[in-house]
């Protein structure tokens, strides 16, 4: 059971860890049109349009990826008092009543919309002759699956803690504020920590 | 226990928001508006419950739109959601506000990562050694920089834990003094522009990015420099929390060169001429020196002769562009005026390593100008140089008005100054900071800049910045890289496939962090799309108005009712979710009251800024808990945090009696 839910990270990892780089194609992109009408006095019609396509695909696709890594933003105020069990309630109940619905109904109401935009072969209307618009569309309907997919990992991971008392694992990933990395790249460690703490201690006697 | 009180503290506002929705509620003539409060209501507990909020906003608006829907026709309510979610959700995908989050991010990732802030630091603390409370003014100083360029609350407060926290402690600083000037200078950057939460405010306001730039450039270094100004004058008056640096912290280490020449002669500027002309093996290093002493002088120079530019201007373009010009012309000098000490402009830095800047001095630039010195004579004659045959070509060009040469006699005098005190000593400083601090500082105010002055719209000049942060991280990942290896053993082969490993695993580092946390604010945006929507729907939205404007309150009254809801809710929620939330509640009643929208986002970014410091939920001081010894309390660091808390809301109240400051340079810029 535990195999088949990391096999489904895994998944929902690749893809948004494929999708990631679509930041640095979305950097070079604009760095190289921005020099491109300034320097070389050439801009290019479709940059925008492929800009929009970068960035929308980027975020949509992480989707799934961020919440395989517990990444979307929560209220804290509560949450992190509960105990496992209690989350996990709360967690399945919601699951059921917010996601499943709200996601499904992206997922089902973004195949036709993409649906109609191959079926009539939309371009961007943005410029003259705009790139077509029926890839970005799809991505919709795409996004909202692996998002399902992923979700419904998530409520079986509920369903484990309700049984056991504890998450199950989740495997790791780059940290925002990695503090064992930080103290790598400054060259602290443990004991300087402990060294500063005696400093304090002998200073405040004193005082 | 703490846990059960955490637990009670929460439990009893969620009951206290249900119990005066249940209260108020009008449950004999319900109609949907109401439906639509108690909505907002239960979204509020609903967060607060912990459940991602993104999909609760998703869920409670598929919902609550359907409800709307079906009280009209129920026939194709279903159809009619569908329709609006996926609409919605396109809406965010392709809105070209938002492009600018990623980027912004990706940047701030990365130079993050380009380890930068430890020279940063100790340049700086070198720098400000003379100044009453160097170390702490250093601290504020590096975190405002590297907040800004970063925008990571949690990544600056925890590096700058590991690093200026230990050296002000060593050096006998009180802890709360420490622990408050790293909480706050951490959460500048959520103010000082480029910040994504001015992008996400102007996305869901619908103001205009570049003038929230623009606005809120003077009130985040007013709140730094009131920051600033806080520490030193503690230090003044109180020495024994921030004892003064011993003499041999201060002393800045030379290289052998400038040891040798130092022994002859005080003055970096006479010892290098000496030096050139004394001939010898030293001749380069001497000329390489020399070159490096020049460069404020090339600088302000340069600033001089685009002022001059920009202000004599040909009037070939109709009146408005003309008017245009000028006021950007001025805004230049203002900057470099009003910046001077600060953290902005690079004269401010230049006079930062004259260190004592007596401010009489600049105040008589004319009796300054004619003492002028030999060398001055020559960097005058550049700045004449440009602009005497451009005058000549072109004979239309305006003359140059009288504060052009107020300016110049201040640039003038402030060159003087600089080459005055130029000492050895100086000299190093000034290099480190050429080092650390300009390239940052110049990465920042080139996106800064280009964003503001209209060459780039946010999202590429953010882009611009990402590229920037690329090379930026690439070349001090290499420099890094290159003083691990000991001298005798390195080869540039070898150094520089390091680094470029370093630096592939850095992007992808980076890019999956910038994917994820974009992410968040993006699917927060998809839900609450589909949550306003459905506000709106139900027709809440006029409720409230309705209900506002029969409270019948000044502008001053709703501002400070305003504010204090949002510190409220700073509490239970994160800034992404306040603004996207609760923002299209607020903006619409602007109107009403006659507040700029531009104005309030300013003020409401201060706001959101207290909420970072105020405990118990303070993230600031969380970070800076978990990389500090035991003996450092949680509730020391929130006694640190407490005054500098107390100077955001002086630096609110500032704001709001002055408005201009923030407003100002919105309207010299784009003449609203």
């Amino acid at each position: 059971m535990q195999k088949a839910l990391l096999f489904v990270d895994k998944i929902s990892t690749f893809v948004g860890h494929a999708f990631s780089f679509f930041i640095v194609a979305l950097t070079l992109h604009v760095a190289w049109e921005v020099f491109s009408r300034y320097a070389l006095d050439n801009p290019r019609a479709w940059a925008f349009d492929v800009m929009i396509y970068f960035y929308g695909t980027l975020f949509m696709m992480a989707g799934a990826y961020t919440l395989a890594k517990n990444g979307h933003v929560r209220g804290d105020v509560l949450y992190g008092f509960f105990r496992p069990r209690t989350q996990a309630t709360i967690d399945l109940i919601l699951y059921i009543v917010f996601f499943l619905p709200g996601v499904f109904a992206l997922t089902y109401a973004g195949y036709f919309y993409a649906a109609e935009s191959w079926a009539i072969n939309e371009h961007s209307t943005i410029t003259y002759e705009g790139p077509p618009l029926y890839p970005f569309k799809t991505v919709i309907p795409v996004a909202g699956a692996f998002l399902l997919m992923q979700g419904i990992v998530e409520i079986l991971r509920c369903i484990i803690c309700l049984r056991d008392g504890t998450w199950p694992s989740r495997e790791a990933d780059v940290e925002e504020v990695d503090v064992d990395k930080l103290k790598a790249e400054l060259h602290v460690k443990d004991e300087d920590i402990q060294k500063l703490g005696e400093v304090i201690e002998k200073r405040d006697g004193r005082a | 226990m703490k846990i059960r009180k955490e637990l009670w503290f929460g439990f009893s506002l969620m009951a206290v928001i249900l119990s005066t929705i249940l209260v108020l509620m009008p449950w004999g003539n319900f109609t949907d508006g109401h439906l639509g409060l108690l909505m907002l209501a239960l979204i509020v507990v609903a967060i607060m419950l912990g459940y991602p909020t993104a999909f609760t906003l998703m869920g409670m608006g598929v919902f609550f739109a359907w409800l709307a829907y079906r009280s009209v026709n129920p026939d194709v309510a279903v159809a009619q959601v569908l329709d609006l979610m996926v609409q919605r959700t396109y809406g965010v995908m392709a809105n070209d506000v938002l492009i600018a989050v990623p980027l912004f991010l990706f940047m701030g990732y990365l130079v993050e990562r380009a380890q930068l802030i430890d020279r940063l630091f100790r340049s700086l603390h070198l720098a400000m050694a003379r100044v009453p409370g160097s170390l702490a003014v250093a601290t504020i100083v590096t975190c405002a920089i590297f907040a800004t360029a970063t925008g990571i609350v949690g990544a600056v407060v925890t590096l700058m834990g590991l690093l200026a926290f230990p050296a002000m402690l060593k050096a006998g600083y009180n802890i709360k003094v420490a622990a408050g000037s790293i909480t706050a200078g951490g959460c500048l950057g959520i103010l000082i522009p480029p910040s994504v939460l001015l992008i996400v405010y102007g996305a869901t306001a619908g103001v205009s990015v570049v003038q929230l730039y623009a606005g809120a450039f003077f009130p985040g270094i007013m709140l730094a420099s009131l920051y600033l100004g806080y520490v030193i004058v503690v230090a003044k008056l109180k020495p024994q929390l921030m004892p003064p640096l011993p003499e041999s912290e201060r002393r800045v280490p030379l290289p052998p060169f400038a040891q040798a020449q130092s022994q002859r002669g005080r003055h970096a500027l006479t010892g290098l001429w000496r030096a050139l002309a004394g001939g010898g093996a030293q001749k380069r290093t001497a000329l390489a020196q020399l070159v490096i002493s020049l460069l404020p002088a090339l600088a302000i120079v340069a600033l001089l002769g685009l002022t001059y530019r920009a202000a004599t201007a040909p009037q070939l373009q109709e009146a408005a562009g003309l008017v245009q010009l000028g006021g950007l012309a001025e805004t230049t000098g203002e900057q470099s005026t009003q910046s001077e000490g600060l953290i902005g402009t690079p004269e401010a830095e230049e006079e930062s390593t004259g260190l004592q800047e007596p401010p009489a001095e600049e105040a008589e630039p004319a009796a300054q100008e004619e003492q002028a010195p030999a060398e001055e004579g020559a960097a005058g004659a550049a700045e004449e140089e440009p602009a005497a045959p451009a005058a000549a070509q072109e004979p239309q060009r305006q003359p140059a008005p009288t504060w052009f040469w107020v300016m110049l006699g201040i640039g003038v005098a402030v060159l003087l100054l600089i080459y005055w005190l130029w000492s050895w000593e100086r000299l190093e400083i000034f290099k480190r900071l050429l080092s650390s601090f300009f390239p940052l500082a110049l990465l920042i105010l080139a996106v800064l800049g280009s964003i503001v002055f209209g060459l780039a719209t946010p999202a590429e000049a953010a882009a611009v910045g990402a590229f920037g942060a690329f090379i930026l991280t690439a070349i001090y990942r290499f420099i890094g890289n290159w003083q691990a290896v000991p001298a005798q053993g390195r080869s540039a082969g070898a150094v520089a496939t390091r680094t470029l490993k370093d630096f592939l695993g850095i992007i992808k580092e980076s890019s999956f962090l910038t994917a994820r946390t974009s992410a968040m604010v993006c699917w927060l945006f998809v839900g609450s799309a589909i949550f306003s929507a459905a506000f709106a729907l139900l027709g809440g939205q006029q409720l409230v108005e309705k209900w506002v404007l029969s409270l019948d309150m000044t502008p001053l009254q709703f501002m400070i009712l305003a504010q204090v809801i949002i510190f409220l809710l700073g509490w239970p929620l994160e800034w992404t979710e306040i603004i996207i939330i609760f923002m299209p509640i607020f903006v619409p009643l602007l109107a009403h009251f006659d507040i700029n929208p531009l104005f309030f986002g300013l003020i409401v970014a201060l706001n959101l800024q207290t909420a970072f410091l105020s405990p118990p939920v303070a993230m600031a001081a969380f970070y800076l808990k978990g990389v500090s010894p035991p003996h450092v309390t949680l509730n020391a660091i929130f006694a640190g945090m407490l005054p500098f808390m107390g100077l955001q809301i002086i630096a609110m109240i500032i704001l709001y009696t002055w408005p201009q400051l923030g407003l100002w340079l919105p309207s010299v810029m784009y003449a609203r």
